[in-house]
């Protein structure tokens, strides 16, 4: 198995869910309207495949005591509030595109991730394999 | 806009990218025509409409005065997103439900399962 040497694919992640807390609501107007602006640049472009904000709640589910347990989603710093995949030429892209999300000055951090076919453990397996084999 | 109006779209975040660490080529090979089958059954029911793996690579944009870009530590870590589906069911319950079945959680994996806003987006259909 060999990995393609560049990614096209990209998700990027919105981290951050408390942002908006100290803003007016025309500061909140003005920078939404700016994002928007900027997504359907990017739809046009063509570069979107999907893209969505994400509600403020939600579930975890973890595997507790033999069995799979689920619990409230928290908002925090941390938590996801939407992403957008895109398809463009390369990381460089990615990251130029990511640069322009309107919440970064407000401490929005936009987390950029190559999207793949297949998944990193199964590379992993795969290299295991061939490794194990050829020896 | 979807025909469906009695379904709405959940986003699926599975979290950990550290789960296959001790587990042998074979058990993960298990895992992941499990995670397939599932997916693929998922999709055939037209519950999953887009999913995908992401890389252990990338990095993250942040800075409130210019830009500061760092490499994501993405491996060994119980909260990085590791991959994601996006489904359309019913509601949250059912969401729920599903996301139970994921392979990796009884590898320490976790799933977010997160309601879209539908009409601030694009995509995938």
């Amino acid at each position: 198995m060999s990995t393609p040497p560049t990614s096209t694919g990209y998700m990027l992640l919105f981290k951050g869910t408390l942002w908006d807390r100290e803003l007016s609501p025309e500061e909140l107007q003005q920078v939404m309207t700016r994002w928007m602006n900027w997504l359907d640049r990017l739809t046009q472009e063509g570069k979107v495949r999907s893209a969505h904000p994400l509600a403020n709640q939600g579930k975890i589910i973890t595997w507790k005591k033999g069995a799979p347990t689920d619990g409230p989603f928290a908002e925090s710093k941390e938590a996801i509030g939407g992403y957008f995949l895109l398809q463009v030429s390369g990381e460089e892209e990615a990251l130029e595109i990511a640069k322009e999300c309107p919440a970064l000055k407000y401490g929005v951090a936009v987390e950029v991730r190559p999207i793949v076919d297949q998944c990193a453990s199964m590379e992993r397996a795969y290299m295991e394999h061939a490794i194990g084999s050829s020896e | 806009m979807s025909a469906e109006i009695t379904s709405s779209p959940f986003i699926l975040l599975f979290r950990g990218t550290d789960w296959d660490r001790g587990l042998s080529a074979e058990e993960i090979q298990q895992t992941m025509s499990r995670w397939s089958d599932w997916f693929d059954r998922l999709t055939s029911e037209g519950k999953a409409k887009l999913g995908q793996p992401l890389t252990n690579d990338g990095k993250i944009v942040s800075g409130k005065k210019g830009f500061a870009v760092v490499d994501g530590p993405f491996t060994e870590s119980k909260e990085a997103v590791a991959g994601y589906i996006l489904l359309r069911v019913a509601d949250l319950d059912a969401a729920t439900e599903l996301a139970k079945e994921c392979p990796g959680l009884d590898f320490g994996m976790s799933v977010e399962i997160r309601p879209i806003s539908e009409e601030l987006g694009r995509g995938p259909d």
